[in-house]
């Protein structure tokens, strides 16, 4: 841990630095100054004979010689100061050149704009991003406003949830989810690009449907966050289907929480004694409730039913954990939620700036030192679509599978994908095609033999 | 072992991105101390020589009480004044001094942490964002937006939207066509400016002349001679082709087709001044030439992009929407056929939301690729990076780093973990002994799956 040290060392030598003398002492010092040459101003203009000016003047000279030498020692004071921190700086954390070239980001602001308009709407910072957006609305009039009234780019999600209300309104959000991971694979003709990024800009989020998504989004968990979980149960019942199909127990955890939250009565839940709330509340809303979900949960719900015997003595009863730990629950389920609202917007739960930017964090150090060390040697890696160095993030960060053929030790992709072989071994398509002598080739990792036929491409 | 690497802390290359965080205090700690400094070497010097001058002109006779009560006076202004600017230097030292305590807390906090999984961690990096994004919009001229946010955040004190304000008040007069309050700074900052180097100030005064020539009429041409004689041409060998440039134009009228002297007269020289004040600016304070964040981004997208996040056929979506569409064609599901024409598969399922419609009504009950509650939407695969990441290239990996274990092959070619299967099946209420797909909901038996090994 010796950078951490080192970094512990800075911050306590910059902290010492806090107490050391500042320019205010100058400020004092200056008054003794000021002092005597008032006090000389009266003594000449009280006597107004030239004796007493001359002896007055004269005797000034040293007391203002040193009343300046102590402002000037304030003044070196406060700067040796300034100098230690610099010095300081300099010896712990030098100051290391970034990396200038960030033409990929230069170049498409109104894609970097709009993704932090997203960022601060996904945070609840509404009134923050309306500011943003007006901002870079001004500043930017070249931005054709007319993109507001005149429709969609093809990868807003609102635009999208326009095309499907026209389209079809049955399977609306399902849909929406669909026609958003379509268009991250739709590679539009290059040539397009770059018209298209301003068309990616800010009018969209003024469309007010993406906020309004937020605002909803941001409410309920404001709700959840209070313990009231009837908004988030009502989007989930509304939303059910799309859940159901995405394997989501989100609506029957909701609903399963409001059952123990009525449960535990007035004296946890604050709410009024009446017959909605306590043990009976608890009970009609099961009975009202939770025969929806009986063909996939029955079990637990017959749980929760049997809780309601054990009821005065529920902390040794087999249930007193679904009802001891219920605000880790809350915590849960508010997760959950963030997650499934996401989702179905097509977006991912966690906001994309906030994990791009840690990952470049993490990743900034490997190319910076892949930066210095091509520029000693003049060399540029040649490949173009995949960075020349590994970026290690940790599995929190991974979200898609990578599959690194072992033996070609190249990443599959979409033009050389991964493949099975009858022995249940992956390699990738051109590796495969190499081993093959004629029709057969042998594994690489075992005895077996196979034929090209019958190698199976796999989606991972 | 990569990924205990990968999640541990190395304080020493983690603050690249942070170091003018903790060196611009210090960095205007010293301009701040200059701003005072010459001023009182320059006042102290004289009262000392003023108040001696006087003393001799009394004792010699040749000034009087009156002049020696006067030149106290001026004395006395001089002071004041000094003092004056004393006071607001001390209290901006304070402020600043109070902001470096901020920073160095909030860089404490990081000291105390080893790995990224601390969930204090997570709050940290948070920071650090809302701190980039700020940096950002100052830059961009933003300025609301990056007050509100940093009231917001309560992160005022770990972001210098003073520094920034100023120079974008700077550079918009320049870009409105106005020189003086570039000079003023020039002026305020004329050593440090020397020591880099700077043509800046030159190019200014070299601005003010075109624009009095520019005006055509004869006093101000005079004129326009006259602070050549002043301002340029003692740079004559510093510059000489400027000089000589600006000699040349005398002879050419703002209309000219004439090169260089067209450019010169050209509007378009202003938003270059005001460009090259922005880099003068930066470099003064040691501050980096691009937004954080650009760095960042480019750095991060690029590490969390894979092959999968842009292509066609990914493991998300289009290829269940098009293996689902076979039923309805009548082409059967023979999963064989999926692997012998990936190029048609490529192309067909490459086809943007028009052909979505057709495949929900064949299959209005699917759902996507992300399905089940353990995968999440990944954050380039999300819209608000997803054009931005087209740009970038993908990681490198040399090891492969598979979500899930014990990977199962279903007959259709996808491949899911064993436990993730069950997981699913028990919830989707199958019957024992039979697995569902989770993107495209087709079940099957449990002994149509087979194992696959990745080596």
């Amino acid at each position: 841990m010796e950078a951490k040290q080192k970094l512990e060392t800075l911050l306590s030598e910059l902290e010492k630095v806090n107490s050391l003398p500042r320019l205010s002492s100058a400020v004092q010092d200056v008054d003794q100054v000021i002092q005597l040459l008032s006090e000389a101003r009266e003594q000449i203009a009280g006597a107004m004979d030239p004796h007493t000016a001359s002896m007055t003047m004269t005797r000034l000279q040293n007391p203002i010689k040193f009343a300046f030498g102590k402002v000037n020692d304030d003044l070196k004071a406060a700067s040796s100061a300034h100098k230690k921190l610099g010095r300081s700086l300099d010896k712990h954390f030098p100051l290391k050149e970034l990396p200038t070239d960030n033409a990929c980001m230069d170049d498409h602001l109104p894609l970097i704009n709009r993704a932090i308009a997203m960022h601060l709407l996904r945070e609840g910072q509404f009134s923050v991003a309306a500011t943003f957006i007006n901002e870079v609305q001004t500043k930017n009039p070249a931005a054709p406003a007319a993109a507001v009234t005149s429709g969609p780019t093809y990868d807003e999600p609102m635009d999208e949830d326009e095309d499907e209300d026209e389209d079809e309104d049955d399977y609306n959000v399902d849909e929406e989810d669909d026609e958003n991971e379509d268009h991250i694979e739709a590679d539009p003709p290059p040539a397009n690009q770059n018209n298209e990024d301003d068309e990616y800009d800010l009018n969209s989020l003024h469309s007010q449907e993406l906020q309004d998504k937020f605002a909803e989004m941001y409410n309920i968990l404001q709700q959840l966050k209070a313990h009231n979980l009837l908004p988030a149960i009502e989007w989930a019942r509304s939303n059910s289907a799309e859940l159901e199909a995405r394997g989501s127990n989100l609506e029957f955890e909701l609903s399963k929480l409001q059952y123990v939250w009525l449960f535990m009565g007035p004296g946890v839940d604050g709410l009024p004694n009446d017959a909605q709330s306590g043990r009976f509340g608890a009970l009609a809303y099961a009975r009202q409730n939770f025969g929806r979900f009986r063909t996939r949960h029955l079990r637990e719900i017959q749980e929760l039913a049997s809780a309601m015997v054990f009821a005065p003595n529920l902390a040794e009863s087999p249930y007193h954990l679904t009802f001891s730990a219920v605000s880790a629950t809350f915590a849960d389920v508010a997760a959950s939620f963030t997650r499934e609202f996401c989702s179905l917007l097509g977006l991912s739960a966690e906001s994309p700036l906030y994990l791009a930017v840690t990952a470049g964090a993490l990743a900034l150090p490997r190319l910076m030192k892949y930066m210095l060390a091509t520029r000693s040697k003049g060399t540029e890696w040649t490949t173009t679509s995949e960075l020349p160095f590994e970026t290690p993030l940790p599995e929190s960060m991974l979200f898609h599978s990578i599959f690194v053929c072992p033996v070609s030790k190249e990443q599959t992709t979409e033009d050389n994908p991964p493949m099975v072989i009858p022995c249940g071994h992956m390699l990738a398509r051109e590796t495969l095609q190499k081993l093959c002598k004629g029709n057969r080739f042998k594994c690489p990792y075992c005895p077996s033999e196979g034929l090209m036929k019958d190698a199976r491409r796999v989606v991972l | 072992m990569a990924d205990l690497d990968a999640v541990k802390i190395n304080h020493d290359t983690h603050l690249l991105l942070d170091q003018s965080c903790l060196r611009l205090p210090y960095e205007l700690l010293r301009k701040n101390f200059r701003s005072v400094h010459y001023p009182f070497e320059w006042d102290s010097t004289s009262v000392k020589n003023v108040v001696k001058e006087t003393a001799n002109g009394l004792i010699s006779g040749k000034s009087t009480p009156q002049d020696a009560v006067k030149s106290l006076d001026q004395m006395l202004v001089k002071m004041r004044g000094l003092k004056r600017k004393l006071t607001v230097a001390a209290e901006e030292e304070d402020n600043l001094y109070h902001q470096l305590d901020a920073r160095v807390a909030h860089f404490r906090d990081l000291a105390n942490l080893n790995t990224v999984d601390d969930v204090r961690y997570e709050d940290w990096s948070r920071q650090r964002l809302d701190r980039l994004l700020i940096d950002y919009m100052l830059r961009h001229g933003y300025d609301s937006s990056a007050t509100s946010l940093a009231q917001e955040k309560g992160v005022k004190d770990l972001v210098d939207i003073d520094t920034f304000v100023t120079m974008s008040k700077i550079r918009r007069s320049l870009e409105a066509g106005s020189v003086q309050e570039a000079l003023n700074w020039c002026t305020e900052n004329k050593k440090e400016l020397r020591k880099m180097q700077s043509n800046f100030e030159f190019m200014l005064r070299c601005q003010q002349y075109i624009e009095m020539m520019r005006t055509g009429s004869h006093n101000k041409m005079l004129e326009a001679i006259n602070h050549a004689r002043k301002y340029i041409t003692p740079f004559n060998d510093t510059y000489p082709v400027d000089v000589s440039n600006m000699a040349g134009l005398l002879a050419y009228r703002p209309n000219t087709n004439m090169e260089p002297y067209a450019s010169l007269y050209s509007p378009s020289r202003w938003p270059k001044l005001a460009e090259t004040f922005v880099e003068a600016h930066l470099k003064l304070l040691n501050l980096p030439m691009t937004p954080l964040l650009h760095i960042a981004l480019s750095s991060g997208v690029s590490a969390l992009k894979t092959p999968a996040c842009h292509s066609t056929q990914s493991h998300i979506d289009p290829d269940h929407t098009q293996q689902r569409q076979q039923p309805a064609n009548g082409a059967g599901t023979t999963p064989t056929q999926n692997t012998t024409t990936t190029t048609t598969t490529t192309t067909t399922t490459g086809t943007t939301t028009s052909n979505t419609p057709t495949a929900t009504q064949t299959h209005p009950h699917h759902h996507h690729g992300t399905a089940s509650l353990t995968t999440r939407v990944c954050p380039i695969c999300s819209t608000e990076l997803n054009a931005l990441a087209r740009n970038v290239r993908y990681a490198h990996h040399s090891k492969s780093r598979l979500l899930e274990q014990d990977l199962m092959l279903l007959p259709n070619g996808r491949v899911y973990g064993r436990a993730r299967l069950a997981e699913y099946a028990a919830k989707s209420g199958l019957p024992v002994g039979q697995l569902k797909d989770l993107v495209t909901g087709e079940v099957y038996g449990e002994g149509e799956a087979r194992k696959v090994f990745v080596t």
